[in-house]
This record gives structure tokens, C-alpha cells and sequence, in this order.
């Protein structure tokens, strides 16, 4: 479930200015490597689909794909995309629907997690709920949303802020909790009242751990925006999906897969870069 | 220790649940399976299936009875050779016989007809009276189904094209959600759901109604060519079962209605308040030039297949319609009509 997040620690590589020519080619076998990693699955795409053992629904070939990209990006005979909308208008929704739900789930979430982290009781009343909700997958409940708030943009929101909020307050929890009792005791030595304690010591030394709760959150948030979309969800890539594959038409599907999977690894890219300038202490405390 | 301990017992127990299965088809190793595709619409097939005739009249088999909720998954078991038999809209059929799919598998028996248990609603207070006065209202139907093709059949011979209506893609029970919250104004759908529509808004067109202006849905059985090759005395077998199944449902309607509704979980007054609105062939009319036609004269199905196809490349769904001859040589006409009432 946590497709976007690794755990290899960011560049901890120390800086040895001796090493340079090392270092150069380090860095571009480590550029090469994962351009190396999409040539081999092309190719080995292309052969699987050559080699006749499955249809062409199953494993069409790259460029089928390839074409079913470009109808859908462009107007091409009168027809304009797929079910009237452009590639990017589709994905713009599920964008817009995608933030809209992670804001509102993190927000709730990361405050939530505040509040539980610091005061044991609230934990004990609600993490049993917590636990609860994110055991559900996302299509159990979603026919629930649907007679509650209709069709529109309202259940889908919801379904993507009920799917992102769980990992954010969990996270946080965990990192309210684990914050250096010594350092935290230090200040109450030194006279710091109790929200001083919150505001300088627990939050900045939760931080790092909350930002992955957060990329955890859009993770899960953008694992669910196929369900989301399950109703009345064009434009919307989700919808795309779910509509091509009512029709066996395969070459669509996988243009949105890959859609759907390249904006997740742009979104997660970006999250990173936002986490490296703003909790630079990661790692450190 | 105490973690590999651990380890241990959960893959155990990771086997042990593997090995369990609450599959109740039993499966005799040393038989060849039959491997059937069934939905749970109201037809024939279910009462096959129910009171166990195939299994009677094939002893020498296994028959393995799959469910499926919709002719595009069955279509996906075809082209992965999972399915034998199968049934499915007409629709979905069309789209499996046209390319890219070319699904090998021929029509070997039409369940019903789409009559007034499929019917576009609109819903009181919309202002909606008649199919003209849809423009710019917001329509819902499940897309890729056999409503969805009547939906825009009904919209065409009203002269509006599917972009003068806000068309909504939505499950049966999720219309009837959005239906009653006055989130839609109107919903192309089917039974046990139309009837509820049915309780706050009136009837615009039915399926029916479609069938007459020539534009009819049905619900067909199909079956593998490579099976109907290496086996057609089963396939003999499966349509007079089939044809007696028919029979049941015309001349004893309430013992048909007790067996549908066992498969299904409805009570046996509503199937069969159902069953009066859904058309049933007899086997005679089946066989008929009409519907699949005799041995080497395949019947009328052809054209009506061919212009759902028509329609799906209009729909831009597939790249283009199948020849009238790829759906006559898609109609399994082997030993018709003398073979139905053997």
C-alpha cells in the first residue's frame, strides 16, 4: 500500500571532494540505471505481445497503446479525446478531486494525530476508530457515500479524505509519541510552559516522521481514485479506466494506468523535494 | 526462537487456509468439466442451473457454474478460454464477435427478450413528460449495457443526439440512489430497481416498445467455438435443456418463478410478477427465420447483431462494425429447429 514511499534515507552520501571521478560515475550509473530499467520492460513488453501466446486484449502491443495516447490526448475526426474530454482534462480532475481530499484528510489527520500523540486518553477513545477505517477498503463503503451525498463531486472527496486520513494520524501519533522525553524535560527545566514544549520540541522532532505519514496519505488517497471514480466519474482518469474496461478496451485502460502511475511518481517526487527544504533537521535530532 | 516459531505457524496456517475452500460444486477428477457462465437477470438459464437438468442429462460430466455480473466479464473468461458456455446481452455479443476482441464463440440460443423490464424513467417533478423534453436533464444508465444501447436508440428516434443529455454512468442500484436524492432526472434501467423507480416517476419508453420500432435487446446464451467443435451432441444437450426450460416458464410460470427466485434470493410473487414483463421465445419462434433461423439459414438475429455492432463504432467503441456474414457465421444453427424438441 505504500507504493510511493521507499525507505532508502535521501543522499546521505558524505561529501568527499577527493573522490570526484568516482563520484561522477556513480552519479550517472545511478541516472543510467533507472532509464536501463524502462528500455528492458519495453522491450520485454514488446516481445511478449510479438511472441502471439496472448491475445491482443490481454498484452496489445506497445505502440496500440502508444496511438491510444495520442486519440486521447488530441481531437481526431470530429471526436475529441475519450468520452469528450482530453487526456489532461481527465487527469485534471482526478487531480483537483485528488487534492481536495488529501487536504481535507491530512489536515483532520495530522491534527488529530497531534491531539492523540499528547493526550493518552483521546488516544485510547480513538484509536480503536481509526484502526477501524483503515481496515475498510475504500469500494466497501463507497455505495454509502453515494446515497448520502449523491453523485457528484461530494462522495468522491469524501472517499479520498476517508482514505488519506488514517495514515497521516497514525504517523503523526506515532511521532508526537516518540519525541525525546530527555530533550522535552530539558525545557520544562528551563522553564518552557507546556505549549512551548508542543510548539518547539514535540512538533519540529515529529515533523520528518509526519511528512512521510503524509506521503503515505496521498499514496493511499491516490490508490483509491479508480473507486472514487467508480460513479459517474468521467472526466476523471479513474472513471476513464473503469468505462474502458467496460468495454474490453485494454489499450485505454493502460494508457490511464500509466497515466495514474507517472502523475503518482511526480506527485511523490515533489512531496520529497517540499520534505528535504522544509525538515532539513531529518535524521539529525 | 520465539519468531521463528512464529514464522512457522503462520505459514502453516497460511496453508491450511489455502487447502479450505467452501466451493459446493462437487468435481469428479477423472470427468471432464463443463465450464458455464451465468448472470443472475431472470431467464432460463437459471432454472437449468437451479433444478440441476444439465447435470442429470450429462452424467458422464462436471458442470462448473460460474456467476458473473456483466457481459463484459464474460467476454474477458472467453478470451481467456476460461468459459464454455456463457450468457450475456446482445450488446456485449456484438462487441466480443466485432474486432479487436473477435471472440470465438457463436450464439446458440436467445434467453429472452427485453420487454417492459427495461424502461427508461423519468422521475416526477423533473418536468420530464416525454423523451424530446430530455435535452440538456441528466440521464443515468449502466454504460456498456443493453440499456444503455436502448437509452441512445430511444434519444435517437427523438431526434437528439447522446451530447443533447448529460449521460450518466451509473450501476442500477446507484440510479436509484441518485434517483430518489433528485441528484438525476431520469434513468434507462431494469428490474428489481425500475421498480422502485417506477413508485416516483412514469414510464418514457420501454424496451419493449424498442423491440417493436425494430431496435430489440436480448439476452443471449453463447458457446466456445473450440467446444462446440470437439462437443456438439453436449451442445444439442444444453439447448433442449434450455428449450425446456422455456417451456416451463410459459406453461408453468409459477414452478419457473420458484426455481428463479432460489437462484437469486427474491420471493417467487416477485419473479414472477418479473417474469410477465420480460418477453420469452418459445422454441418454435426461436428456431424461426426471425431469431436464430434453421440448419444453414441463420435468421434475422444477423442484422440485429450487426447494427448493436454498427452502433458500438458509431459509439466510437470499437474501431469499426463486423460484416452482416461474420454474425451469420456467429449463429449456431447446427440441427435447428428439429433439435430443440428432441
Amino acid at each position: 500500500m505504500s507504493i510511493f514511499v521507499d525507505i532508502a534515507p535521501e543522499d546521505t552520501v558524505p561529501e568527499i571532494e577527493a573522490a570526484r571521478p568516482n563520484r561522477w560515475r556513480e552519479r550517472s550509473v545511478r541516472a543510467a540505471l533507472p532509464v536501463v530499467s524502462v528500455v528492458v520492460f519495453f522491450v520485454v513488453w514488446q516481445l511478449a505481445a510479438a511472441s502471439g501466446i496472448w491475445n491482443q486484449t490481454f498484452v496489445p502491443y506497445p505502440s496500440t497503446v502508444w496511438h491510444a495516447f495520442i486519440d486521447i490526448s488530441t481531437t481526431h475526426d470530429g471526436v475529441r479525446g475519450y468520452a469528450g474530454y482530453l487526456l489532461w482534462e481527465h487527469l485534471y480532475m482526478t487531480l483537483r478531486r485528488g487534492l481536495a481530499g488529501v487536504v481535507i484528510g491530512v489536515v483532520i489527520g495530522v491534527t488529530l494525530g497531534l491531539v492523540m500523540g499528547s493526550i493518552r486518553w483521546v488516544r485510547s477513545v480513538l484509536e480503536p476508530w481509526l484502526t477501524f477505517l483503515r481496515a475498510l477498503p475504500p469500494l466497501a463503503y463507497f455505495f454509502l457515500l453515494v446515497i448520502w451525498l449523491g453523485i457528484d463531486e461530494a462522495p468522491k472527496i469524501t472517499l479520498l479524505a476517508l482514505a488519506a486520513l488514517p495514515p497521516a494520524a497514525v504517523a503523526t501519533t506515532a511521532a508526537v509519541v516518540a519525541a525525546p522525553v530527555g530533550l522535552q524535560e530539558a525545557a520544562r527545566a528551563l522553564g518552557a510552559t507546556r505549549g512551548q514544549v508542543i510548539r518547539d520540541v514535540v512538533v519540529p522532532s515529529a515533523l520528518p516522521e509526519t511528512f512521510t505519514g503524509i506521503r503515505l496519505a496521498v499514496g493511499m488517497a491516490y490508490s483509491s481514485v479508480v473507486a472514487a471514480e467508480l460513479f459517474n466519474g468521467i472526466p476523471g482518469v479513474g472513471g476513464l479506466v473503469k468505462d474502458a474496461s467496460n468495454y474490453n478496451n485494454t489499450p485505454v485502460v493502460l494508457v490511464g494506468i500509466f497515466a495514474i502511475g507517472i502523475s503518482g511518481l511526480v506527485i511523490d517526487g515533489l512531496l520529497r523535494a517540499v520534505e528535504r527544504r522544509s525538515v532539513p533537521w531529518r535524521g539529525k535530532i | 526462537m520465539k519468531f521463528k516459531a512464529l514464522i512457522a505457524a503462520l505459514a502453516a496456517s497460511a496453508l491450511a487456509l489455502a487447502g479450505c475452500s467452501v466451493d459446493k460444486s462437487e468435481q469428479a477428477a477423472d470427468k471432464p468439466t463443463i465450464r458455464i457462465g451465468y448472470q443472475t437477470f431472470p431467464s432460463g438459464d437459471l432454472i437449468v442451473k437451479h433444478n440441476r437438468w444439465l447435470e442429470e442429462a450429462l452424467p458422464d460430466y462436471n458442470i462448473k457454474w460460474t456467476k458473473f455480473d456483466s457481459g463484459a466479464d464474460v467476454n474477458t473468461a472467453f478470451v481467456a478460454k476460461e468459459l464454455d458456455f456463457g450468457a450475456l446481452g446482445s450488446s456485449p455479443v456484438a462487441r466480443g464477435l466485432s474486432a479487436p476482441l473477435n471472440i470465438p464463440y457463436k450464439v446458440a440460443f436467445v434467453l429472452d427478450v427485453a420487454g417492459d423490464n427495461e424502461a427508461l424513467v423519468a422521475r416526477d417533478g423533473s418536468g420530464v413528460n416525454t423523451i424530446a423534453d430530455l435535452k440538456g436533464k441528466r440521464v443515468a444508465t449502466p454504460f456498456a449495457s443493453t440499456a444503455h444501447y436502448s437509452l441512445l436508440a430511444a434519444l435517437e428516434q427523438n431526434g437528439l443526439s447522446p451530447k443533447d443529455v448529460a449521460l450518466v454512468d451509473l450501476q442500477p442500484q446507484a440510479i436509484l440512489a441518485a434517483f430518489e436524492r433528485g441528484d438525476i432526472d431520469a434513468g434507462y434501467s431494469w428490474l428489481p430497481t425500475l421498480d422502485e423507480l417506477r413508485k416516483h416517476g412514469k414510464d418514457l419508453i420501454t424496451s419493449a416498445q424498442l423491440a417493436e420500432a425494430g431496435k430489440p435487446t436480448l439476452d443471449l446464451a453463447v458457446v466456445s467455438d473450440e467446444f462446440a467443435e470437439a462437443h456438439p451432441e453436449v451442445v444439442d444437450v444444453w439447448r433442449q435443456q434450455q428449450a425446456r426450460a422455456l417451456d416451463l416458464i410459459n406453461n408453468d410460470p409459477q414452478a419457473a418463478a420458484t426455481a428463479i427466485a432460489a437462484e437469486i434470493g427474491l420471493t417467487p410473487e416477485e419473479v414472477a410478477t418479473q417474469l410477465k414483463q420480460v418477453g420469452f421465445l418459445t422454441p418454435q419462434q426461436i428456431a424461426s427465420p426471425e431469431w436464430l433461423g434453421t440448419d444453414g439459414k441463420p435468421g434475422n438475429l444477423a442484422v440485429n447483431l450487426q447494427s448493436a455492432s454498427q452502433f458500438l463504432a458509431d459509439q466510437k467503441q470499437i474501431p469499426e462494425a463486423a460484416s452482416l456474414s461474420t454474425f451469420e457465421n456467429a449463429i449456431y444453427t447446427k440441427g435447428l429447429p428439429g433439435v430443440l424438441t428432441q
